[in-house]
């Protein structure tokens, strides 16, 4: 297909706004997907994400539709990951496309994360359509809405689409903006081919399978390949298109969107952002934007049983055939024994890779808090990278210890600036600029420690505001800082894994509030056990957990045997899946009592 | 088949004038009418668990509800005759009935005991009214005692009351004048159980609306070692984590040691070793069948049985169960069945044993498994006595008086 007769595009929406029923509905209208054959959400296929409500991979499809003008248009859609720690897949995603569909609920208006991908799709020079969705409420305010939503994008109110994509309502109208509204493709055909991978999956038979937009140039399967960051080289077993099966097409052209089974054996070799071109005839530059990803929060998941720590590695690793971002070694620790420490995009990517371990394979795990990486520098120069605190060497021979700062930008009403700081300087943070969208939105720009991002801001900044902000970061270097190691004490017995690394200031309140905490998840065992917090030997925090008092079935007659008798075997399966120290059972709560200590 | 075979035998009658608002057993309210018919039902079940394992040899009865004192005297009389019938019903065979105050008379209760009904426990639960309402009961503390002296008058001379503790917003004062109260009836033997808040029970509803405080468990802790201290002074044995009886005069129980819950062996009078019943003559033989692991028959709606290496149970309803009885089916279709191997009833066996004063002895233990206590739980045994939650020395292992408090964690090591 010529390129004037291709769209790629996206949909961009708030969490719960409609984007996957849209999504659906458009499957369902260009018959790509025939209505008897949909299942709710086609486009999520991941048992979590339908669960989460958000995407976690990009997908594609493309869909055939003929327009009023009786030409048959090639659309491409590509659907993206929906949460922040994926905004560099998502910015990948968004450079496949010319347009983009910003979906509003027509009851609940413009929120944080509406506004966070109009920024992402207006720096990837997308041309926007506003959509407002779900028309069909009892409680929407279409004409509210769209009014915003043309203030905020500077068109004309009736340029703003009403559907209801529950009731198939305007959808007709959605494809016809696709097609007159958004550009086609502009790349040059001729010129060497440059193709932009925004996603990959390992497939068990084809190896990896790189999702592609073709920018310039044509993409033939006999044609070795080379992929310009990462230098590897590689013969396509098949190349083809999304429908959304994958479907054999031998060649993608200059605009088209698709896939090439790589026959890479791993998707570290094929990064996010890299761009596909010819071995033969290679392009001169490659497509702009790349950046290799980088775990920035890590974390040690460890088997509940031993046993287990075979099986755990063996997931590790074909969870990792999908996930580039995902790195992990072995590690020990004293009181958790064998397991690895891991290497995560952000928080959420580390909460979805231990809910899919713990799901698809089954596996009981103690996930110790995470922290970030830090570089020690020793008194003989050297620079060492620690990912766990319990690796810090003797502060005798550190002569200084370096932290990663970020740069971060939170988007919010005007009305909450003052939360917003309050928040971000209590974690460290360095204010730098204020910037006004409008009279309304600004944009508070700070610096702030990784260490202090990871507990937990995303969230603390969502009830600040009420939902309203949103939160976008880069890496701005690393920092030294007066930063000490926090021991943490179980029935006196220092637990490795329990660790942290604080600055000096905060660790007596840190460490008050963390004993508080771990007290209350602890759970009464046979005697009390104090929890204590230590900073170079010395407690600095100290709480109590009392003894178990009381713990026995009052009657137990003929009628009750079997029924006692299967409680008390569960009550003894349950306490199997906990990790004993000593004679304290500590569950997986207490080692991420870390992340809650804003909590009252 | 083994003729003669022991086994204890319960009746279950599931009718209640009002449900308490804690009950979550197999009772029923407003169903009274259908009586008649469920002992007629009852009776057939007798004669087909004859015909089944051929005439068993009671040594105790047991009816138990519900409330077994809304049955009218003819009926009780018409269960006696089948079960004598079907079974030998020993000379001095313990019979017990439940009764709930409010629902007997003198009469009533003369009737029983000529009808050879030799042990009345009574649901008393509570001194204090407000208590009472609080649980559902239909009957004041006043009637209690008037039930009470009508047992006597009816010559009931092994006497059990029931009494609750660890009630929402309950405090140690009153608790303790309910036991003075109860103490001053001076009963042969005392049952006192910790509200356990069931599911799906009215308590339950309350108190995880707000409307009701949940109970403090370190109170109720303080309330049974309370119980525990007033017991023994006034001369009861606690053979049982809830159960109490009075000493055999004869037998002299020790004084009240707080980290012993046992005769100590240095007092003479009484072998380390020594049974429940050689302390005291009022220890509930039929209950002593349960936790001992020894079989039992279990007769009515929703009632368990333990024989032959399964234990199953009724269906639950009443109607169901009538209907059951009433075809021509030879035996009552069973709700759940399930095999006890070796392994689940040794563990069994301890859990059940653990709730003794007297304990899980070697000898018993080998002369049933061929395998002894040390072999089959020497770790777990080492590693509970050096907890102090049980003692263990080599013969016989029961729960210290710390181990009665958690005897969950206790069991949990055996299952």
């Amino acid at each position: 297909m010529d390129q004037t007769h291709i769209r790629n595009f996206c949909l961009l929406a708030h969490i719960d706004h409609g984007k996957s029923t849209l999504a659906d509905r458009l499957l369902e209208l260009t018959d790509t997907i025939p209505a008897r054959q949909m299942t709710e959400q086609v486009l999520d296929s991941m048992e979590l994400e339908r669960e989460k409500g958000v995407t976690i991979k990009a997908s594609a499809v493309r869909m055939r539709y003929t327009a009023t003008d009786g030409e048959e248009y090639e659309l491409n859609l590509i659907d993206t990951p929906g949460h922040v720690d994926f905004s560099y897949e998502v910015s990948r995603a968004l450079a496949a496309c010319e347009g983009a569909l910003l979906v509003v609920d027509a009851a609940q208006g413009i929120e944080a994360q509406t506004l966070a991908n109009l920024y992402l799709a207006l720096e990837a020079d997308l041309e926007i359509v506003p959509v407002v969705n779900k028309i069909d409420l009892a409680s929407a305010r279409p004409d509210e809405v769209a009014l915003e939503l043309a203030e905020l994008l500077g068109v004309e109110p009736h340029e703003v689409l009403r559907v209801s994509a529950k009731e198939g309502w305007g959808i007709e109208q959605v494809l016809k903006a696709v097609v007159t509204r958004l550009p086609p493709p502009r790349g040059d055909p001729n010129a060497p081919l440059r193709a932009l991978i925004f996603d990959s999956h390992y497939d068990p038979y084809k190896g990896v399978v790189a999702y592609v937009r073709v920018v310039d140039g044509v993409l033939v399967q006999e044609e070795p390949l080379l992929l310009m960051a990462t230098g590897a080289e590689t013969e396509p077993i098949e190349v083809g298109i999304f429908t959304p099966e994958m479907n054999p097409t031998e060649r993608l052209n200059a605009g088209e969107v698709g896939y090439v089974a790589t026959g890479l054996k791993t998707v570290r070799e094929c990064h996010v952002g890299d761009t596909l071109t010819s071995a033969l005839h290679p392009a001169s530059e490659p497509l702009p934007g790349y950046r290799p990803v980088k775990p920035m929060v890590f974390a040690g998941l460890y088997p509940v049983v031993n046993e287990d720590y075979n099986s755990l590695r063996s997931a590790l690793e074909k969870l990792q055939l999908n996930d580039a971002a995902l790195v992990f070694e072995p590690e020990t620790s004293q009181a958790l024994q064998f397991g690895f420490r891991c290497g995560f995009l952000g928080l959420f990517h580390m909460e979805i890779v231990q809910e899919r371990l713990e799901r698809e394979y089954g596996l009981d795990l103690i996930a110790t808090a995470p922290s970030v990486a830090y570089q020690v520098v020793t008194r003989s120069g050297e620079i060492v990278e620690v990912a766990s605190p319990a690796d810090l060497p003797d502060p005798a021979i550190i002569e200084e210890i370096r932290e990663p700062w970020m740069r971060i930008q939170v988007f919010t009403p005007a009305d909450y600036i003052g939360p917003v700081m309050e928040l971000i300087t209590r974690r460290r943070g360095i204010y730098r600029t204020t910037e006004y969208l409008d009279s309304q939105r600004v944009v508070l720009t700070y610096e702030m420690p990784l260490s202090e991002m990871i507990v937990d801001l995303h969230d603390r900044l969502k009830s600040a505001t009420r939902g309203y902000a949103s939160l976008d970061y880069t890496f701005d270097g690393y920092r030294p800082g007066d930063l000490v190691r926090m021991d943490i004490l179980v029935n006196k017995q220092p637990v490795d894994a329990l660790a942290l690394i604080v600055h000096r200031d905060q660790a007596y309140e840190k460490g008050s509030r963390l004993v508080r905490k771990m007290k209350e998840v602890i759970p009464r065992q046979l005697f009390k056990v104090p929890i204590q917090a230590a900073v170079g030997g010395r407690i600095v925090a100290r709480a109590t957990v009392s003894a178990l008092r009381k713990d026995v079935l009052a009657k137990c007659y003929g009628g009750d045997v079997t029924r006692k008798r299967k409680l008390l075997e569960r009550q003894k399966a349950g306490k199997k899946r906990l990790k004993q120290f000593g004679r304290v059972v500590i569950p997986q709560d207490a080692f991420l009592a870390v992340l809650r200590l804003d909590e009252d | 088949m083994t003729i003669h075979k022991p086994a204890a035998l319960y009746m279950h009658i599931p009718f209640c004038r009002s449900r308490c608002a804690y009950c979550d057993f197999n009772t029923y309210a407003g169903l009274e009418e259908l009586i008649p018919a469920y002992v007629t039902a009852v009776c057939r079940e007798i004669e087909v668990a004859g015909e089944r394992w051929g005439r068993l040899t009671v040594p105790t009865i047991y009816f138990g509800g519900g409330t077994p004192s809304l049955l009218p005297l003819d009926l009780v009389r018409e269960l006696f005759q089948v079960a004598r019938s079907r079974f030998y019903v020993s000379d001095d065979a313990e019979i017990t009935l439940e009764a709930n105050p409010g629902t007997v008379t003198v009469g009533y209760l003369r009737g029983l005991r000529s009808l050879g009904v030799n042990r009345l426990s009574l649901g008393v639960q509570s001194a204090h009214d407000d208590e009472l309402r609080l649980l559902g009961r239909i009957h004041t503390w006043a009637e209690a005692v008037e039930a009470v002296e009508w047992a006597r008058e009816a010559g009931f001379a092994n006497l059990n009351l029931d009494l609750i503790f660890g009630l929402p917003a309950q405090t140690l004062a009153r608790w303790h004048q309910t036991l003075e109260a109860a103490l001053r009836l001076s009963p042969e033997h005392l049952s006192l159980y910790c509200l356990s808040v069931e599911e799906g029970t009215p308590l339950e509803r309350r108190i995880a609306s707000g409307a009701l405080p949940a109970a403090d468990e370190d109170l109720a802790a303080e309330m049974y070692e309370l119980a525990e201290e007033m017991l023994a002074e006034a001369g009861y044995f606690h053979y049982e984590i809830s159960n109490w009886a009075k000493a055999n005069p004869k037998s002299q129980i020790p004084n009240y040691k707080p980290q012993k819950w046992w005769p100590e062996p240095e007092t003479r009078s009484l072998k380390h070793e020594t049974l429940s019943e050689e302390v005291s003559p009022y220890v509930c033989r039929h209950n002593l069948t349960y936790w001992r692991n020894e079989p039992w028959l279990g007769v009515g709606a929703g009632a368990h049985s333990w024989l032959g290496g399964r234990r199953w149970a009724n269906v639950r309803h009443p109607r169901e169960y009538i209907a059951a009885c009433g075809t021509s089916c030879q035996l009552v279709p069973h709700q759940e069945v399930e095999e006890i191997d070796r392994r689940k009833e040794m563990g069994e066996t301890m859990m059940l044993g653990l709730r003794l004063a007297e304990g899980v002895r070697d000898t018993r233990f080998q002369a049933r498994f061929g395998r002894g206590l040390e072999q089959v739980f020497g770790a777990e045994l080492a590693e509970l006595q050096d907890l102090g939650l049980l003692e263990w020395n080599g013969r016989v292992t029961r729960l210290t008086a710390r181990g009665r408090l958690v005897g969950n964690y206790v069991f949990a090591h055996f299952v």
